[in-house]
């Protein structure tokens, strides 16, 4: 009887262990591994996405952890190269037998190493990745979004400028590609839905080194806001030689993508950038006791201020930790039951996770540029910014 | 009939004197290419860096406290001298083989590679903004250009002109010219070709220096800038005439009127290929250029 249940359990270890799922000791780590870019142009978004983790980690072990687990972090660098990711997850779900994965940075790698997860049996959850598509068009049901999408940063950001910018006229500018393209006509879709004025859209090449071929379509034009969703360099270009040519004026409301204007390039522009308003899930400067915690004690570790990677990544550790109480285990078909419609605290207020299509609803923020720095100026609340549920996978 | 005028007036103008002043500073970074192709058969990649190494030499000096008009006369001169180095330590060795348009492409394409990582170790990667001396707009009869954009015009339009004179009615320049077509012929006579060659880089990297400073406050400055206008640099050469002064500035202008008038009608992405359209055209029925080399005119 005593040997029939050895090998009962035995055979029951050996069928988990090839399934990728051991059987979890009530002292084992809960392994959580962080596949994010710690070299290349990434690495500054892999840098916060770390930093985010290991402080949410400290804090929970040190307070006891999950029922007695601690959290245990392993990362590798995916050089926010899909094929990289893909390798690197392999080797933490193969190899360390990670119970949970994330820290994808890149949609590509997000949507690679979630169809990898998927096939091992665990949970990828993405605290960066933009693309509508990872919770759209090819969502999964072991892939979990807890960071705003490109679609929520465009609901909100039109919303608030329909709203508080004055005038109707709206004019468009973005890189001529995938990415220049499609945020392009989400904006364009949600002014004219918003009832604002399309007065015109360009697309320069990705890299344009001179805009004013586009000037005088722009003067033209007699836009009262321009929303662009060029980046890096090219925000750079376009923004002085709009100064430069005499477009921008007080009476010019500039907005675009997230990422048109960042750290990395404000300082270059010699304040063209001023008033510049984008849409984000997060800001450093929201004013609750909850995130003046989180940044007091962020800074003091790492003495860098949070930006929203930093702060998804550091909130979605509060969420595993309570699924994984919650579900009791790490066992993937109950943590995902216990994610699905979990809501939860973090350093930007409570977020809830869509049961269908696996998004996290965020309010979101609306920030101005002054000076070198990013104020926030209006909210938007998730559940007006998240938009229709377009997965039909799950 | 006013519609098109107005059309003409407020949209096409204002377009063609951009291209304008974009085909002058184009012209610039074309001289120096053309210069030290006609002489030394060398094809420069590493022109490109040299015109990035403008901008961040500017961005340097003004960030030590130097005021942008000696910037505009210092960065020109340490340009040409890197641009003399390269050649002195780089090209001169290997400029007696028989393969040298070869391995001198190879060994400046090596090059190139090297500037631009060493920017990003000195400078780093973010972008690095150089403030115009000049700010406002002059405006005539409905049509502004900034008048920084202006007096970039005038200073390429000026070396463009010094170049000219210097190259076609100076005794220097005679040399130059003698050197490009039968070198061993003009060493005969006692001049040090080395020093001909020397200079000749020293003085094509200076302008490639020069557009980086004028051009800095426009484009702003990073470590892969140099990749702009190489590649237009090189249809400029291929269409004006390898080597010929003239052309270079000719190609330069045209090509920069191809681009900017044709992106006011066509998407923006095809103008760029309208223009090397025109150097395939011109490479079949002139495979030569549109004018003589330099040393044949």
């Amino acid at each position: 009887m005593l040997k029939t249940s050895n090998i009962l359990s035995f055979s029951a270890a050996a069928t988990l262990a090839l399934t990728a799922m051991p059987g979890a000791n009530a002292a084992d780590p809960i392994k959580v591994g962080v596949v994010t870019p710690l070299s290349g142009t990434y690495a500054p978004i892999g840098k916060q996405v770390r930093w985010g983790a290991e402080l949410a980690v400290k804090e929970i072990n040190a307070a006891g952890g999950v029922g007695g687990r601690q959290f245990e972090l392993l990362f590798e660098d995916e050089e926010a190269n899909p094929p990289v990711a893909v390798r690197k997850s392999e080797k933490l779900l193969q190899q360390d037998k990670v119970d949970l994965l994330t820290g994808t940075v890149n949609s590509g790698s997000t949507l690679a190493v979630g169809q990898l997860a998927e096939r091992n049996g665990r949970i990828l959850v993405t605290t960066v990745s933009y693309a509508p598509s990872i919770t759209g068009a090819q969502c999964n049901p072991n892939v979990f979004r807890v960071n705003a999408n490109a679609f929520m940063q465009s609901n909100a950001l039109t919303a608030w400028l329909v709203k508080n910018a004055p005038g109707k006229r709206y004019f468009f500018i973005g890189p001529d590609y995938e990415m220049g393209r499609s945020t392009i006509s989400a904006f364009q879709d949600d002014i004219k839905r918003l009832g604002g004025t399309d007065v015109g859209a360009t697309f320069p090449p990705l890299g344009a080194k001179d805009f004013t071929p586009y000037v005088g379509q722009i003067r033209a034009a007699r836009p009262d806001v321009i929303m662009t969703a060029t980046a890096g360099n090219d925000t750079v270009r376009l923004l002085t030689q709009l100064k430069e040519y005499g477009i921008l004026n007080e009476k010019l409301t500039l907005a675009g993508a997230a990422g048109a204007v960042t750290q990395e390039n404000i300082g270059a522009m010699g304040g063209a950038g001023e008033g510049f308003l984008s849409a984000a899930g997060y800001s450093a400067d929201i004013d609750t006791p909850a995130n003046k915690k989180f940044v007091a004690a962020f800074k003091k570790e790492f003495q860098n201020d949070p930006d929203l990677f930093g702060a998804d990544t550091y909130g979605l550790f509060y969420l595993f930790k309570q699924a994984i109480e919650k579900a009791g285990s790490t066992d993937t078909d109950k943590l995902r039951a216990a994610m699905e419609d979990a809501s939860w605290e973090t350093p930007q207020g409570t977020k809830k996770i869509r049961k269908g299509d696996h998004q996290a609803i965020v309010d979101m923020v609306v920030v101005k540029v002054k000076g070198n720095d990013f104020q926030t100026v209006g909210k938007v609340a998730g559940a007006e910014a998240v938009g229709p549920d377009k997965c039909d996978k799950f | 009939m006013e519609d098109l005028l107005a059309y003409l007036h407020f949209v096409v103008l204002p377009q063609f004197i951009d291209a304008l002043i974009i085909g002058v500073a184009l012209a610039l970074v074309a001289l120096g290419l053309t210069m030290i192709f006609g002489l030394l058969d060398v094809i420069n990649l590493a022109h490109g860096e040299l015109y990035m190494l403008g901008g961040y030499a500017a961005f340097t000096l003004l960030g030590w406290g130097a005021g942008y008009w000696s910037a505009l006369v210092l960065v020109p001169v340490l340009v040409g001298f890197v641009g003399w180095g390269l050649e002195e330590l780089g090209i001169r060795p290997l400029l007696p083989r028989a393969d040298r348009a070869i391995v001198t492409l190879l060994l400046t394409f090596g090059v190139s590679l090297i500037f631009r990582d060493l920017a990003q170790v000195i400078w780093g990667t973010e972008t690095r903004a150089v403030v115009a001396p000049l700010a406002g707009i002059a405006g005539a009869a409905g049509v502004f250009v900034p008048v920084y954009r202006l007096f970039v015009f005038g200073c390429g339009l000026l070396a463009i002109f010094a170049t000219w004179w210097l190259v076609y009615r100076t005794q220097i320049g005679a040399v130059l010219r003698a050197t490009a077509v039968d070198p061993s012929m003009v060493a005969s006579f006692g001049i040090p070709i080395r020093l001909v060659y020397g200079l000749t880089f020293f003085y094509g990297c200076a302008l490639a220096g020069l557009a980086g400073v004028l051009l800095s406050p426009i484009y702003a400055v990073f470590p892969t800038m140099g990749h702009d206008f190489l590649v237009m640099a090189f249809a400029v050469v291929i269409v004006g005439g390898m080597g010929s002064i003239i052309g270079a500035v000719v190609a330069a202008l045209l090509l920069a009127q191809v681009q900017g008038l044709a992106s006011l009608w066509i998407p923006p992405v095809w103008a760029e290929t309208l223009v090397y359209g025109v150097m395939l055209l011109v490479l079949v029925v002139r495979p030569g250029g549109l004018f003589n080399r330099l040393g044949e005119a």
